[in-house]
């Protein structure tokens, strides 16, 4: 395994990669959440949690998420939207964040600690994102 | 593919522009090229027809007769009519077959080797270069690519399909192996173009059958049969060229592949184990370079009989092969399945790993398996289907497929999705969702390789890393784009290559250069590349490139490039520690 950068999203909103068809509109690396729990209430408009993109609870099942991303895919999909693969790339991000427990077990814990550990004004100016999931847990399922 | 990269002449009078004003609608078919036979499938309305030659054959011999003047596939089978005319006339020079195996590759690569023995030329320098390949015409040897080859097989494939359905026809889904280089893929797009056809969408084989699986499982649940719940399902094709895994999950009409993996080992291989296990000094005899008809005719024998008893030993434990090939030379023995079991036992390992690799990438164990899928004419060889079954610890494979049929049915109902067409009963509300087969990424750290999007990613992605210079005041980098599952550089697939330039003059490990690559809906694979901090006016614009960029003779690029440049232009990955 190479010892990759953990900055893999690629949504990070970023002032050089303007370029590069963003969808800056949900960008998952500016998640600016207090709590795992309070996700959907605590986010303003324009950054969602990686919950909010699958459009569910941040105490989903493993199979609410699955039904959930494979009810999506198939209104996102641009094999079926017919348009470019952001938002499919969006939900499947999300997605396998969520359907794999370690990942999504680090995932809540880092959105948690996060909220802690920094002031609100610090939260929401993080220009490069802050690096939330491994090379590894990015590629699984 | 989204775009059309090739534009052909004749196809000029249809452009995308005036599609709307045809009077018939423009559904893509599904063609399966096969190592060994090709065929053909169409959506008709209402369901998927594979379409007949005029012998009444669904699977056609994938081969292209060079005689005088006049070439003919065996779409059309040419003047034979009777099976073991038309095999003799194949193995006699005249015919050029396997393309599928020879396409795209190199003549360093070991399949073009292991293709000298076929009983056309196949002729190698060694070098990384195309190998040369020749048909026997009135005792002459006329040259011809692989991709011409199956250009004019595929143009026959489209007259039939023409004469069928009585209006042209433009657009195609076709199957491809897994283990096919994305060079490769571009030159079936090739042939295609040359052939009038454009490609929709190049579709893995076991990916198609995935989805003909997801239409099954998806009509089960409309008669209430089936329970709704994701089923996961392995998939195994091994034909005469290649051999394939996927594994998919399937719900709700939607298949999700988990994972890929494939490998060139297929029934060609097997064959020609056999042959050397039954005449040992069958290298020597058939050495490409001392052809002469009568060896030729020696080795088509050789091939006949082989091919004969491999397909008893199916059903029989043993069986008898009794061949005079001429000169003198004659091959009279006893050949045991467990002797044939024995002489591809490389083989069998080979089909093992790739199995055990893919569950691995899927995150799976043999009891998740809902069903194993067996695909492929070489699926009926009695060893290999215990050997899945008993690694997905089955007591037998799912039976509702045709082995032969399910690829290019599954094209055809691809080719239907992503034509628009909606069926009233829901049979065609079906979705896949692919993953890139093989790592893709770019030489770093001397000659190691940074995978950028890993294998088993879905389809569309997008990713980015980071890298940095090697060199203090290095002004330039090139990025070297490649594919596959080696760890070093040169173990992979070169795709292409492009140079950063205009690099801020800082010391080594100051720069950040982010190189992002992105596949979108129709596959295509772009890399951006450029220098993101420092940022200011100075630093130059982003590079886009469309990848692969390389044509022929990509063998040597890699090295030229090593050899002029050295470590001058290298980039490394960036340490972790270092990424704010």
């Amino acid at each position: 395994m190479i010892s990759a950068p953990p900055v893999m999203q690629s949504s990070v909103a970023r002032p050089a990669l303007a370029g590069f068809r963003q969808a800056a509109s949900c960008s998952s690396s500016r998640r600016t959440v207090r709590c795992a729990v309070a996700v959907a209430s605590a986010a303003p408009a324009g950054r969602c949690t990686l919950y909010e993109v699958l459009g569910l609870r941040a105490g989903a099942t493993g199979g609410e998420i699955k039904a959930a991303y494979r009810r999506l895919a198939r209104e996102r999909h641009p094999d079926v939207a017919g348009a470019a693969g952001d938002d499919f790339i969006r939900l499947h991000d999300a997605y396998a964040t969520l359907s794999d427990p370690d990942a999504r077990a680090r995932y809540d814990r880092d959105v948690v600690v996060q909220a802690y550990a920094q002031p609100p004004a610090a939260r929401t100016n993080g220009v490069w994102g802050r690096p939330r999931r491994t090379w590894e847990t990015d590629q699984c399922w | 593919m989204a775009e059309q990269f090739y534009t052909v002449a004749s196809d000029s009078e249809t452009t995308g522009d005036d599609k709307a004003q045809q009077s018939f609608p423009d559904v893509a078919i599904g063609i399966d090229i096969g190592t060994s036979r090709c065929s053909v499938a169409i959506w008709n309305g209402h369901q998927v027809e594979l379409l007949k030659n005029t012998r009444s054959q669904k699977g056609m011999r994938s081969y292209v007769m060079f005689k005088d003047d006049t070439l003919s596939a065996g779409v059309t089978g040419g003047a034979t009519k009777e099976h073991a005319h038309e095999e003799r006339d194949i193995l006699s020079g005249s015919a050029i077959f396997n393309m599928k195996r020879l396409i795209g590759r190199m003549d360093t690569d070991e399949v073009v080797q292991a293709s000298k023995t076929l009983p056309f030329l196949v002729q190698t320098l060694g070098i990384g270069v195309r190998p040369f390949i020749a048909a026997l015409v009135n005792n002459m040897w006329r040259s011809t690519t692989p991709e011409e080859v199956l250009a004019i097989f595929l143009l026959e494939l489209k007259a039939l399909v023409e004469m069928h359905l009585k209006h042209p026809v433009r657009n195609a889904v076709l199957t491809i192996p897994v283990a096919f280089s994305r060079f490769q893929q571009t030159r079936i797009e090739r042939a295609c173009a040359m052939a009038g056809l454009h490609v929709l969408r190049l579709m893995p084989e076991p990916t198609a059958v995935a989805l003909l699986y997801a239409q099954q499982q998806q009509q089960l649940m409309h008669d209430n049969m089936g329970s709704g719940i994701e089923k996961i399902a392995l998939i195994f094709n091994i034909g005469a060229g290649y051999c394939d895994v996927a594994v998919s999950a399937t719900a709700g009409g939607v298949s999700q592949i988990r994972a890929l993996s494939g490998c060139t080992v297929g029934g060609e291989d097997i064959l020609q184990n056999v042959m050397r296990h039954l005449l040992p000094n069958y290298d020597n005899l058939c050495d490409n370079a001392g052809q002469t008809t009568d060896r030729i005719k020696s080795m088509g024998l050789l091939r006949m009989a082989t091919q004969d008893a491999i397909h008893k030993l199916a059903s029989q434990e043993s069986t008898e092969i009794n061949a005079d090939l001429g000169n003198g030379l004659k091959v009279c023995k006893l050949l045991s399945r467990a002797e044939f079991e024995q002489v591809n036992h490389v083989i069998f390992e080979k089909c093992e790993r790739i199995i055990k690799q893919c569950l691995l990438d899927a995150k799976l164990t043999p009891e998740d398996i809902n069903d194993v899928i067996l695909v492929g004419g070489c699926s009926r060889i009695p060893k290999i289907r215990s050997l899945v079954l008993g690694l997905c610890k089955k007591e037998g494979s799912y039976g509702s497929i045709d082995d032969l049929e399910a690829a290019v049915s599954g094209a055809a109902l691809e080719g239907a999705i992503a034509s628009g067409v909606t069926d009233p009963s829901g049979s065609l509300d079906l979705l896949t969702i692919q993953v890139t087969p093989m790592n893709l990424g770019i030489r770093s750290d001397g000659d190691g390789f940074a995978a950028i999007i890993p294998r088993n990613t879905a389809v569309p992605a997008r990713r980015d890393m980071l890298f940095t210079t090697s060199q203090d005041n290095q002004a330039e980098a090139l990025v070297a784009v490649y594919e596959g599952e080696g760890k070093q550089a040169e173990e992979n697939h070169l795709l292409g290559y492009f140079k950063i330039t205009g690099i801020p003059p800082v010391p080594k490990g100051a720069v950040e250069i982010s190189v992002c690559m992105d596949i979108d809906a129709g596959n295509v694979l772009r890399v951006f590349a450029g220098v993101v901090k420092p940022q200011g006016e100075a630093t130059p614009p982003f590079i886009e490139v469309r990848m692969p960029t390389l044509d022929d003779g990509h063998g040597w690029c890699g090295q030229a490039l090593a050899k002029m440049y050295g470590s001058k232009l290298d980039l490394a990955v960036l340490p972790k520690k270092l990424q704010p």
